[in-house]
């Protein structure tokens, strides 16, 4: 349950799956989270736009987050879901949602607790990685959700 | 306070407000017969208003000031400056009676004496009308013999609904004189259908009385809009007198039989020879009392409506899966339930939408008003056409285009069209026209304003601009550009600054307003045969016919203006098809097979859909798995995500809550054809 206390703190985290990696957006950029629904393919878009939505009368795009952070695809489970995140397109805001594997706990991390990124031994694109923190003796990566978005990576496709 | 004295306060309201607003225009006009009639009009409903929801004051202080205007109507008062006074301050102690205790209070109570003096004393000066008291105002305009109205009452169902008994309205009636009434109970149904709250009974009522026709009106001043209502005046005598009629009148209401006026009064006539009687149509003498000025509609802010919208999706989603539900669960008072809530979600979504959207004939006017004036002023001799005027737009685009479609019309008229020598010199015919259409290309809303003016003399474009710094001295640029560079701000290549354009604030404001609304605009432009400026809108909020395909279960929408035909084929036939043109009625068309085209794996049907749309001039086919049927598509952006994607132009969210992607044809066939 998020509740508007958590929203406020400045250093809250979501935390999720991806794979074997676990991975934490800034929970500002958080707007909802949503069962995995069965997502309508538009033809001829890039492969990581996996297609859109109805979330409540409004058409979201549905992003195939793995593919865009280069981690290996995998199938689908009971507890995949649907992140719903606002991100800035263009210096816009705009809501889009992002296939996670599984969705954690929010939890509070300290700035000082956050490292630069790692950029060797990585197996997917460092570059959306703002910073790495440890939590319960696993490193968590701190996605930079609005790089993913931004508009020059997006024109790569 | 009952719900009765709250609506008649409502209505009073309304009527002192116009009674104000005519006065006022009376008073700078004091001799305009309608606005004396108006004035009277208003004091007639209110005097007759008040005295049934028991406003009793109010009733007997109108009637004294409807004596005056009487006076004024019919000629033997003139309306002064005097009289107006005594009007506005009346019109103001009229408000404060509105409080049925206003009497009570001391200072309302003194005013209302010093007025009602005034006003008796006016018309005693003038000595044309005696002031009657106010308690028996109603025979004043009786001529004291007994006439026998026949009324026919059938209120509406919902009549109690406002808080109105009808009863009371016949108990009133009865009031007037002797009367006969028969309640009509055909319509009252079985008992397990019955609602209580509504009224189902209509009656047939005698009345014998020596009041006017009007005051009889009058009882039905407030709900002859929702009743049928027939007052017959059928005899000059009292029909009571007369037991033959009497009796032949119950034996046709045992028998069930429908009295009917002409019948009526050929039964009488029967009995007693009779001179004509008269017969008034109430609907259509009423009318005079609708309201004027009474707000029709109000604003209300685009985000309230979106939200709306997006609430009512919500509510068919949600009714698409009761429906489900109760398809599974065969249980019959739920089927019951779930087909009503089907049905009203269907109108509450219909309403909504429609809600949002206005033609675009709403702003023609004004144009067609500005040419009129323009022409005349420019000594230009300009038809003005329009087409497509009900093509539906957003409220909120149709207010951002506006102005600029003011501006083109006025570039058009003073830098377009020529002048009537100069037309015939060019061996034009001598009237120009500006055409303006509207119509919906995919799912976009094209408005192309076309005039077959001089059109744009590049050159002097190209002189302008360089001399305004606007492009380079050395550098080669096309028509187009050039064309564009019209768009650019402090660009006018106008001669004079007149007051129609010219002022250098043109064309880029009209592209910065159109920006505004994310529209695009375009300008083509030929020297002597014209320029036509087209602007491109997108639709965030539209509505298009569309039809309802399916490619393998994704669900997608192609406009309906670019469907030609629909023709079903074995998949073999678009197999063996070389260089993808097939046979239709005899010609070949070319076709493109969306399944392949859109990169969809899976096994195609046996049987395809061929679709025949416009392209162009042309006749495209585009091959689909199955064709669901007609739907009305409300378009949604598919978000910045998608914004290069030019194929699909939206999406629309289905009754069940999946989503239907958009086609936009032109830019398939476009896309297709040219990669191949």
């Amino acid at each position: 349950m998020i509740t508007e206390e958590v929203l406020q703190t400045p250093n809250s985290y979501l935390t999720f799956q991806l794979n074997n990696e676990r991975f934490a957006i800034h929970v500002s950029k958080l707007l909802n989270i949503i069962e995995l629904i069965p997502v309508t393919q538009v033809p001829k878009s890039p492969d990581f736009i996996k297609g859109v939505i109805n979330l409540r009368g409004s058409i979201l795009a549905v992003i195939e987050l793995k593919m865009k952070l280069n981690l290996e695809a995998s199938n689908y489970t009971k507890e995949s879901c649907i992140v719903v995140l606002q991100v800035l397109v263009e210096g816009e805001p705009t809501d889009v949602g992002v296939i996670v594997d599984s969705v954690h706990d929010v939890i509070e991390i300290d700035e000082k607790e956050i490292q630069p990124p790692l950029n060797v031994g990585v197996k997917f694109k460092s570059e959306f990685v703002k910073g790495v923190f440890k939590f319960k003796d696993r490193f968590i990566m701190i996605l930079d959700i609005d790089k993913i978005f931004s508009d020059k990576l997006l024109e790569l496709y | 306070m009952d719900n009765f004295q709250k609506k008649f306060i409502e209505e009073a309201t309304d009527l002192i407000n116009n009674l104000e607003e005519a006065l006022l225009s009376l008073e700078r006009n004091k001799a305009d017969n309608e606005l004396i009639a108006a004035v009277f009009r208003i004091m007639h409903s209110l005097k007759g208003g008040g005295g049934m929801f028991g406003f009793d004051d109010i009733s007997s202080f109108t009637h004294n000031l409807e004596t005056i205007y009487d006076e004024v109507r019919s000629g033997r008062l003139k309306v002064t400056a005097d009289l107006l006074g005594i009007t506005f301050s009346s019109v103001d102690h009229l408000r404060s009676l509105l409080d049925p205790n206003a009497l009570k209070n001391d200072q309302i109570n003194k005013n209302h004496s010093i007025l009602l003096g005034k006003i008796n004393a006016f018309l005693k000066q003038d000595n044309t009308v005696e002031l009657v008291d106010s308690a028996d105002n109603t025979e004043q305009e009786s001529d004291g013999t007994n006439h026998t109205f026949y009324i026919y009452f059938a209120p509406d169902e919902a009549i109690m609904d406002n808080g109105t008994n009808p009863l009371y309205l016949i108990d009133e009636l009865c009031s007037f004189g002797n009367s006969l009434v028969f309640p009509k109970t055909g319509k009252i149904p079985e008992l397990s259908e019955f609602n209580y709250s509504k009224c189902y009974t209509a009656w047939d009522l005698f009345l014998i009385t020596p009041e006017d026709i009007n005051n009889i009106q009058d009882v039905f001043i407030f709900v002859e809009e929702e009743s049928e209502l027939e007052i017959t005046k059928i005899a000059d005598f009292d029909i009571l007198s007369n037991k033959k009629i009497i009796d032949n009148i119950h034996e046709r209401y045992n028998e069930k039989q429908n009295f009917d006026s002409t019948v009526l009064k050929s039964l009488i006539d029967e009995q007693v020879e009779k001179k004509d009687s008269q017969t008034v149509t109430v609907s259509e003498k009423l009318k005079v009392f609708t309201k004027e000025n009474v707000i029709s509609s109000i604003r209300v802010s685009s985000e309230k409506i979106d939200e709306l919208m997006n609430l009512v999706s919500e509510l068919v989603t949600a009714q698409a899966s009761l429906s489900l539900f109760v398809e599974e669960n065969n249980e019959f008072k739920l089927n019951h339930l779930s087909e009503n809530i089907e049905n009203i979600t269907r109108q509450l979504r219909d309403t909504t939408f429609s809600v949002s959207l206005i033609p675009i004939e709403t702003m023609l006017t004004r144009f067609h008003r500005l040419i009129r004036d323009l022409s005349s002023e420019f000594d230009k001799n300009i038809e003005f056409v329009t087409e497509g005027a009900e093509t539906e737009l957003d409220k909120t685009l149709i207010q951002g285009l506006t102005d600029p479609l003011m501006h083109i019309i006025r570039n058009s008229v003073d830098h377009g069209i020529e002048p009537e020598e100069e037309r015939i010199k060019k061996g034009k015919s001598k009237q120009g026209k500006i055409h303006l259409s509207a119509f919906y290309s995919g799912a976009s809303v094209i408005i192309k304003i076309q005039d077959d003016g001089r059109g744009i003399d590049i050159e002097k474009v190209r002189v302008k601009a360089l001399e305004k710094k606007l492009i380079l001295p050395d550098k080669k640029y096309t028509d187009k550009e050039m064309l564009d560079i019209i768009f650019l701000p402090g660009f006018s290549t106008a001669k004079n600054v007149t007051d129609v354009s010219g002022r250098g604030v043109g064309m880029d404001v009209v592209k910065r307003k159109i920006d505004e609304i994310r529209g695009i605009v375009e300008l083509e432009s030929k020297e002597n045969a014209g320029t036509s400026i087209v602007i491109k809108l997108p639709l965030t909020l539209s509505i298009i016919d569309g039809l309802l395909v399916e490619i393998s279960n994704t669900k997608y929408v192609m406009p309906l203006n670019f469907v030609n035909k629909i023709y079903s084929y074995e998949h073999e036939q678009f197999d063996k098809a070389f260089n993808n043109i097939i046979v239709v009625d005899g010609k070949q068309i070319p076709f493109y097979y969306l399944r392949k085209e859109f990169e969809i794996t899976g096994e195609p049907l046996s049987v395809e859909y061929l679709i025949l749309v416009k392209y162009e001039d042309k006749r495209i086919g585009l091959v689909v798995d199955n064709v669901l049927g007609e739907y009305q598509a409300v378009l949604k952006p598919l978000g910045k995500l998608y914004k290069s994607h030019e194929i699909i132009s939206g999406a629309t969210i289905l009754g069940d809550g999946t989503i239907a992607l958009v086609l936009d044809t032109n830019k398939i066939i476009h896309e297709f054809s040219f990669k191949s």
